[in-house]
């Protein structure tokens, strides 16, 4: 076979001109140095790893070395990295970049991650990789620099959109691609139209659970992978759930994809302490929360707000400050309210004015103080958080806020501050993805997101690679409330907390059961009274532990035919 | 590269350029850095011209290499240097650019009488096996420019001949009787001859790897009829990831005087 051979002569009249003139000529001395370190340089086999030997800041581990290797070997350096939260995508993306760009495979190379992270990233590429990544800041970056790292939503926008587009880029990175899931979207659009020689997509979020989902990040990575649109849907059901039932379909997609589990990896991970802590309400918090409890008997009052009584008991357990928050907004969005309903409103907000006290805040003060070290509280709601750091400040305590809305700069600083200055990090839900906190290993849950998915998402910025102490977990509870409740029927009845999500994912996708979050979300959020949410949640331990048997019995014929 | 052949290197490479040692222990280096290589490494062309404009006087910059860290001093200020270390592969590249071309005469013992050296033209080069993967040959090819005689691992024989940059006493050079603007295309012939004659499984394969993911390409965008931009691009795409290409680049390359015997 033919193979076309280009041979460089562009040193030829440079050469000959030399000879001509008799010289000037080189040093012997670094004439022989010159061909020592070519020695040195070439890559001797198509196949191995040349990066770890030039990263003396860095011990990859095995899994993250294995994963580059099948990669690059296996995968022609077109993969989705799906690992489970902690175990170092970041890693494993920087070796198999830094494997290409030793090979001379990749030189220009564009990486796309959430705004929080664009700092963190380049800055993890240059001290542990030594790559001169640059974060996208003005615009001629994309043509000048080689190497960049930029938030989607700044790269899809002109003037960047149509200058990334005319770049050449050998190899492109996509962290948190699960959100790439919707092919329906502008950041989808975005990067389907990229040129992608070779290509990462990152994602934390197993994506084995839905179909369509699954489709459209494989025909991003490599399309015609798994068909085309038309004959895919002929084949699976666009609403199926699980590909497990399809052998040939998980084969498919294993071929494009990695995904390592803390189990396997062999690491010793620090420990997880969970602790609830319950709490008493002091008598007009209590009173409060009664009120608030008594309107699920006022009959269609219910029906005519879009709020839900359950959600003012959930934040009547955060902070007087919630509900009245959630109570402004309901008179404000309101269209022509019946004197009733105004009345009704009054009355609430004149019981959150007779509380005086937030007996969550002290606790966590107490605990703050005993603790006296880092401590990240979470809470759902934005006035809690504004509270908690008022409060905090007045027993002389600092605390940083956090929330997912920050800017890049913003969300740096904050995450700076916190490590050298404050004792404290106040983060809201949207505020615990793309950050990571490792150097604190104290979470104090002061109330419970709406999707219990986003607890693991919480703990995974402290309990990851790179942290050295046991994780302590305090979950606040305030006693006899829906709170207390679902506490109860979560966490000890599945014991999400000590678990790694995935695994029950794993479980229930092999019975067909669908995803983990779906049902929770489902009945966290859908479930009108705590006895509805009682009976799905029970259904849905009783399916756990159905499947959890049948697993059992998995492994046994598995060590059978062994 | 070993932390010691590292520490022999840039020793090497300081001496070669003539900048003097200032410092050399276990586990680090200091030299002072001439004009030259200032202007070389440190990257500050703005000091250099403002420095000429002014006729000031110029200070080139001490550099302190730690090779070990555990051998050098603890307080000891450094750039701390290992194989993949930026600082290295930046003097890995002026290596090899200052010292492209060479020419050299053999530093022979017979000063009885008259010797004749004959002329040898020297290519060190690399060829790259190059789909979505790599693999590097060095090569080091002699030819002799009166008989057209080929030398591989021409390098290594240079080893064992003690060289000089001037003529000897009593010897001579031969003119060539082959050119060497034609021994070059001897050398570049002869080469692509070897690479024909060498079996290339490694390329079949990547073909196959590119038609398999072709086909699955056409398949995706069979259903759209009108000219799609985004399967052009895939296309495109697919050949950059995995055609099969053979590069040959220079290294460096020189004339060099040898005895009869010597080769």
């Amino acid at each position: 076979m033919s193979v076309e051979i280009e041979f460089d002569s562009s040193w030829q009249d440079d050469f000959l001109h030399r000879i001509e003139n008799d010289g000037p000529w080189g040093n012997w001395e670094l004439f022989k140095l010159a061909i020592g370190v070519e020695n040195h340089l070439v890559i001797p086999e198509f196949e191995g790893l040349m990066a770890p030997s030039h990263l003396s800041n860095l011990t990859p581990l095995p899994h993250q070395l294995e994963t580059a290797k099948q990669v690059i070997e296996n995968m022609n350096g077109k993969a989705i990295l799906a690992d489970e939260v902690g175990l170092g995508k970041t890693i494993e993306a920087g070796l198999i970049l830094k494997e290409y760009m030793i090979r001379g495979l990749v030189k220009k190379v564009l990486i796309l991650v959430p705004a929080s992270l664009v700092t963190q990233w380049a800055i993890e590429l240059n001290s542990k990789f030594f790559i001169p990544a640059i974060t996208q800041r003005k615009s001629y970056v994309w043509e000048q620099c080689d190497i960049v790292v930029s938030s989607i939503d700044t790269a899809k926008r002109n003037p960047h959109r149509e200058i990334i587009y005319k770049q050449d880029y050998d190899l492109i990175i996509i962290d948190e691609a699960h959100k790439l899931k919707n092919n329906k979207t502008k950041n989808y659009e975005f990067v389907q139209n990229l040129k992608k020689k070779f290509c990462l997509l990152l994602t934390a979020t197993p994506i084995q659970n839905r179909i369509e989902e699954i489709f459209n990040l494989v025909s991003l990575l490599k399309p015609g992978h798994l068909g085309s649109e038309s004959s895919f849907y002929e084949k699976y059901k666009r609403d199926a759930r699980s590909l497990n039932d399809d052998e040939h379909l998980k084969e498919l997609v294993n071929k494009v994809m990695i995904r390592n589990r803390r189990a396997d990896t062999g690491i010793e991970w620090t420990k997880r302490h969970v602790e609830t802590i319950p709490i008493e309400f002091s008598a007009a918090e209590k009173d409060l929360y009664e009120s608030i409890t008594a309107l699920k008997s006022e009959g269609d009052w219910l029906q005519t707000s879009s709020f839900s009584v359950m959600t003012l008991q959930r934040e009547a357990c955060s902070s007087r400050e919630a509900v009245f928050y959630t109570l402004k907004n309901m008179l404000q969005k309101k269209e022509n309210p019946t004197p009733a309903f105004e009345n009704q409103i009054q009355y609430l907000i004149k019981k959150v004015e007779a509380v005086g006290q937030n007996s969550k805040a002290e606790k966590a003060l107490e605990l703050i103080q005993k603790v006296n070290d880092k401590v990240i509280i979470f809470t759902e709601y934005r006035a809690t958080q504004m509270y908690l750091q008022w409060y905090l400040k007045q027993h002389g305590i600092s605390s940083v806020p956090f929330r997912g809305g920050f800017k890049r700069g913003k969300k740096d600083w904050m995450r700076e501050l916190f490590q050298k200055h404050a004792q404290v990090l106040i983060a809201t839900e949207a505020g615990g993805e793309g950050i990571n906190l490792q150097f604190c290993n104290h979470i104090i849950n002061f109330d419970l997101p709406w999707n219990p998915m986003r607890l693991e998402q919480r703990i995974g910025r402290i309990h990851r690679l790179g942290q050295e102490k046991d994780v302590m977990i305090y979950n606040f509870a305030i006693k006899n409330t829906v709170e207390e409740h679902i506490l109860k029927l979560l966490y000890e009845k599945i014991e999400l907390f000590e678990r790694v999500v995935g695994e029950l994912d794993d479980i229930l996708t092999k019975l067909e059961f669908g995803n983990i979050e779906d049902h929770l979300i489902d009945i966290f959020g859908q479930s009108a009274s705590e006895g509805e949410m009682r009976i799905k949640m029970e259904n849905l331990s009783s399916m756990i532990e159905f499947a959890e048997e049948m697993k059992k019995g998995d492994s046994h014929a598995a060590a059978g035919n062994s | 590269m070993q932390q010691q052949e590292i520490h022999n290197f840039l020793l090497n490479y300081f001496q070669a350029n003539e900048c003097p040692i200032l410092e050399n222990h276990l586990g680090f280096i200091t030299v002072q850095l001439t004009i030259e290589l200032d202007k070389e490494l440190m990257n500050r062309p703005f000091y250099w011209h403002y420095l000429e404009k002014t006729g000031g006087v110029p200070n080139p910059m001490i550099l302190t290499f730690i090779t070990n860290k555990e051998a050098a001093p603890e307080k000891l200020k450094g750039e701390i240097i290992h194989f993949g270390s930026p600082r290295l592969h930046q003097i890995f590249s002026s290596t090899k650019n200052l010292s492209r071309y060479i020419r050299l005469y053999e530093n022979h013992p017979y000063h009885n009488s008259q010797t004749p050296l004959l002329p040898w033209l020297c290519m060190n080069l690399k060829i790259s096996y190059q789909c979505d993967r790599k693999r590097d040959v060095f090569k080091s090819i002699g030819l002799q420019l009166i008989n057209g005689q080929m030398v591989e691992n021409f390098h290594d024989r240079l080893q064992q001949i003690t060289l000089t940059p001037k003529i000897p006493d009593y010897s001579f050079t031969l003119s060539p009787l082959v050119k060497p603007k034609s021994g070059m295309s001897r050398i570049e012939k002869y080469l692509r001859s070897v690479i024909e004659s060498e079996e290339h499984s490694w390329a079949e394969e990547a073909r196959m790897r590119w038609n398999q993911d072709l086909r699955l390409l056409d398949h995706f965008y069979e259903d759209i009829e009108e000219e799609n931009e985004s399967y052009e691009t895939e296309k495109k795409a697919l050949q950059e990831q995995y055609e099969p290409k053979i590069n040959i680049s220079f290294i460096n390359g020189g004339l060099f005087y040898l005895t009869e015997k010597a080769i």
